[in-house]
C-alpha cells in the first residue's frame, strides 16, 4: 500500500518536472515570466489565452504561473522567475500592497516588470490596463440615461476592499453625485458571486418592492444573478440591470434582450498589449509607460461585434 | 484539538465508558432521559424570537413571499447541512463540500444543454459525481487512516481543480429549461429546492432515528472503540456516512447549478463552513455521537433568517459578518453551558 503511494507520488513528480523546465529553456527567443491573479476566473483565463496567442505570433516564450489569489505565492513565483533569469515579467497583481515586493525584487534584479489589469503600490516598468472608475461611471451614466435622470438604484459591490470594487464604486458615485434625481436605495456586497447576487436581489425586492428602478452590479456574475431573480419575480422589463466585464453569458443575455447592458473590459486587448510591451522592452528597450485600454458600453445595439470576439 | 472540546464530559460517552462498552442503543436511551429539554426546542424558540423581532423592524419580513424566499435561499445550505450531519456524528468532518458542489454542478451542467439528454441524466450524474467524491473521502479516511480533516482538505482542493479542468475555467451555460426548472419551479407554490431540502431532511431523519445504520453512526461517534468491540463494522458505517454526505453535496450542486442557470467552477467557496456552522448551531458535537438532523435544519434556518433579515434592514456588509460570527459562537456557547 505504502509503496504504491510512494510510486504514485514519484510518477506525479516526474510528470510535473518533465513539463516545467522545458518552458524555461532559452534555446530560442526571450522568455517572459507571467504570474496571474487567478486562473479560475473567466476574465483572467481570457487574458492568459490572448497572451499565449500574441507570444506565439511574436516568437517569444511564456512561462505562465497561477498565483491562485495569493500575493505571497505571487511573490514566490516572481522570485523563481528572477532565479531563472527570465527576460521580463508580466505581473497580474493579486493585491495593491502585498504584491508590491514582487515588483521591487524584480526591478532590483534588473528585470523589467509589466503590470497588467491592476496596480501595485510599487511602480512597475510599464502598466497595461483599464481604469475601473470608468467602468462604474459608464454603467451608471447608462442607467441615468435610461431612467431619464430620475429613479431609485441599488448597487451590488464586489469583494469589499478590492481595487476593482473600490474604483467601480467611486466611478458610480461620481455620476450619482451629479444627478440629483437618482437615489441610491441600498448598496451591499454579493462578493462577485452569482448565487449571492441572486439572493441579495430577492431580498431587496422583498424589502423595497416596486421602488427599485435599476440595479448596478459591479460584475456580470452578480448582474446575471440579479437578472434571474428579477425574471423569476416577474419584474423583468421594470428594472434596468447593468453589469461589468462582458463575460460570454452576459453578452448572450444582452443579445436576447434580457440584460440591459454590460461594460466590456478588453481582456484580449490587455493581454496582447502586455506581451507587446514586454517584447518591445526586451528587444528594443523602447516602451510606453502606460497603455490604457478603454472600457466600452455594450447594449443590444452593438452586442454583435463583441459576441464575435468570443 | 483543544483539550476543552475533548475533555467536556458528554453524557453518552461517559455512559458507554462506565458500562464498559455496552450496546449503542442503550446509551442513547440514557442520553434522552438525562436531557429532558432538547436542543432543538431552544433553537426553535430562538429562531421564532428572531423572526418576531425582524417582523417588528420590517413588517414585510413576515409576508408569505418573503418566507418562501428565506426557505428557498436556505435550501442549498440546508441540504449540505443535512448531509454533513451524519459525518459529524461519526466524529469526522467534511471540508470538501463547497468544492464538490462546484464539481457536481459543472458535471450536471455539462449534460444539461437543451435537447441533449432527459433531465434525469444530468441530475443523476451530478449526484453520482458527489457520491464518488464522498466515497473517495471515506476510503482515504477508513483504509488510509488519514484524519478526516486532512483527507477532505485534499478533496476540497482536488475537486475544485477537477471542476476547473472540466469547465476550462469558464462557467458552463446554456442549460435546458427542464433542468433550470429544478431551481426555479415550484409545487403548490412551494419552490422545488425547498421540497428537495425537506425530503432529504426527512429521509435522513428517518435513517438516523429509525434505522440500524443511524444507530451505528451514533455508536461510532459516541465511542469508536466500544462500537468496534461490540462487533460493529466501523469502516462500513463511516464509508456510508461519507458517501451519503457526498451524494447530498452532489444534489446541492445540481440544485445550485439549476438555480443560477450555469455550472460554475468557482461556486460554493466556503459553503462547507456555513453547513458545518448550521449543524453545530443545531446541537451536534464536532466530537461526534450527539446531535441530529432536526437541529441542523433549524441551524440552517437560523443562518438564513439572519442573512435575509440583515439584507432587509440594509445592514452594512461589514456588520453582517460580525453579527453572523457572534451568533454562531453564541448559539453553541449557550448550548454547551446548558449541558454542563
Amino acid at each position: 500500500m505504502k509503496r504504491i503511494a510512494i510510486g504514485l507520488a514519484a510518477m506525479l513528480l516526474a510528470c510535473c518536472s518533465g513539463t516545467r523546465p522545458a518552458a524555461s529553456r532559452t534555446d530560442a527567443g526571450p522568455v517572459i515570466g507571467v504570474s496571474l491573479l487567478n486562473l479560475s476566473n473567466e476574465f483572467i483565463v481570457m487574458l492568459s489565452r490572448s497572451m499565449e496567442k500574441r507570444a506565439h505570433e511574436l516568437g517569444v516564450r511564456l512561462v505562465v504561473n497561477d498565483a491562485e489569489r495569493g500575493a505571497e505565492k505571487q511573490v514566490q513565483q516572481v522570485e523563481s522567475f528572477i532565479a531563472q533569469r527570465v527576460s521580463a515579467i508580466i505581473l497580474n497583481p493579486c493585491e495593491v500592497e502585498a504584491s508590491s515586493p514582487a515588483v521591487e525584487k524584480a526591478l532590483a534584479a534588473g528585470i523589467p516588470v509589466i503590470n497588467v489589469n491592476s496596480e501595485t503600490r510599487a511602480a512597475p516598468t510599464a502598466f497595461i490596463g483599464s481604469r475601473d472608475e470608468d467602468a462604474g461611471r459608464i454603467a451608471m451614466e447608462y442607467i441615468a440615461h435610461r431612467l431619464h435622470g430620475n429613479g431609485n438604484i441599488v448597487m451590488m459591490h464586489g469583494f469589499m476592499g478590492q481595487a476593482a470594487q473600490i474604483k467601480r464604486d467611486q466611478g458610480a458615485r461620481e455620476v450619482l453625485a451629479r444627478n440629483h434625481g437618482l437615489h441610491l436605495l441600498a448598496a451591499q456586497t454579493a462578493e462577485w458571486d452569482r448565487a449571492k447576487g441572486m439572493s441579495l436581489m430577492e431580498n431587496w425586492m422583498q424589502s423595497y418592492g416596486d421602488r427599485i428602478n435599476a440595479v448596478f452590479a459591479q460584475n456580470d456574475e452578480m448582474a446575471m444573478g440579479a437578472l434571474i431573480a428579477i425574471e423569476q419575480a416577474g419584474r423583468k422589463g421594470k428594472i434596468v440591470v447593468v453589469g461589468v466585464d462582458a463575460i460570454a453569458d452576459a453578452l448572450e443575455a444582452v443579445r436576447e434582450g434580457r440584460l440591459d447592458a454590460t461594460v466590456y473590459q478588453d481582456a484580449s486587448g490587455q493581454g496582447t498589449a502586455a506581451v507587446d510591451a514586454a517584447t518591445q522592452i526586451v528587444r528594443h528597450g523602447l516602451y510606453e509607460k502606460q497603455v490604457l485600454i478603454p472600457f466600452q458600453l455594450v447594449t443590444h445595439d452593438n452586442v454583435g461585434q463583441y459576441l464575435q470576439a468570443h | 484539538m483543544p483539550s476543552r472540546a475533548d475533555g467536556a464530559p458528554s453524557p453518552e460517552k461517559s455512559f458507554v465508558l462506565e458500562s464498559n462498552a455496552g450496546p449503542a442503543r442503550q446509551s442513547r436511551v440514557t442520553a434522552a432521559r438525562r436531557k429532558p429539554w432538547p436542543a432543538e426546542a431552544t433553537l426553535a424558540i430562538a429562531v421564532a424570537l428572531l423572526m418576531a423581532a425582524l417582523s417588528l423592524l420590517r413588517p414585510n419580513f413576515l409576508n408569505l413571499a418573503n418566507l418562501v424566499n428565506v426557505f428557498r435561499q436556505i435550501s442549498i445550505n440546508g441540504i449540505l447541512a443535512v448531509g454533513v450531519t451524519s459525518v459529524l456524528l461519526t466524529g469526522g468532518v467534511d471540508l470538501s463540500l463547497g468544492s464538490v458542489v462546484a464539481l457536481s454542478g459543472v458535471v450536471a451542467a455539462s449534460f444539461a444543454h437543451p435537447a441533449q439528454h432527459a433531465v434525469f441524466v444530468p441530475v443523476a450524474l451530478g449526484i453520482l459525481a458527489g457520491a464518488a467524491c464522498g466515497a473517495l473521502n471515506g476510503i482515504v479516511v477508513t483504509r488510509g487512516r488519514v484524519a478526516p480533516f486532512i483527507a477532505t482538505l485534499g478533496m476540497m482542493t482536488a475537486a475544485r481543480g477537477l471542476a476547473l479542468l472540466l469547465s476550462g475555467g469558464r462557467p458552463v451555460s446554456n442549460l435546458s429549461p427542464s433542468f433550470t426548472r429544478i431551481g426555479a419551479g415550484d409545487v403548490a407554490s412551494v419552490p422545488f429546492p425547498v421540497v428537495i431540502f425537506g425530503a432529504v431532511g426527512l429521509i435522513t431523519w428517518v435513517m438516523l432515528t429509525r434505522m440500524q445504520l443511524g444507530r451505528y453512526i451514533y455508536a461510532v461517534g459516541g465511542n469508536e472503540n466500544a462500537a468496534r468491540a461490540s462487533g460493529l463494522h466501523v469502516r462500513s458505517v463511516k464509508m456510508a456516512a461519507y458517501t451519503l454526505c457526498g451524494a447530498m453535496a452532489g444534489l446541492a450542486g445540481v440544485v445550485l447549478a439549476s438555480r443560477i442557470t450555469t455550472g460554475q467552477p468557482n461556486a460554493g467557496v466556503g459553503y462547507e463552513l456555513d453547513a458545518i456552522a448550521a449543524v453545530v448551531i443545531g446541537g451536534t458535537r464536532l466530537s461526534g455521537g450527539a446531535g441530529g438532523v432536526g437541529g441542523a435544519m433549524l441551524g440552517a434556518l437560523l443562518i438564513g433568517v439572519i442573512n435575509n433579515g440583515l439584507d432587509l434592514l440594509n445592514v452594512s456588509s461589514y456588520y453582517q459578518q460580525i453579527v453572523k460570527g457572534l451568533i454562531i459562537v453564541g448559539a453553541v456557547w449557550l448550548d454547551r453551558s446548558k449541558q454542563k
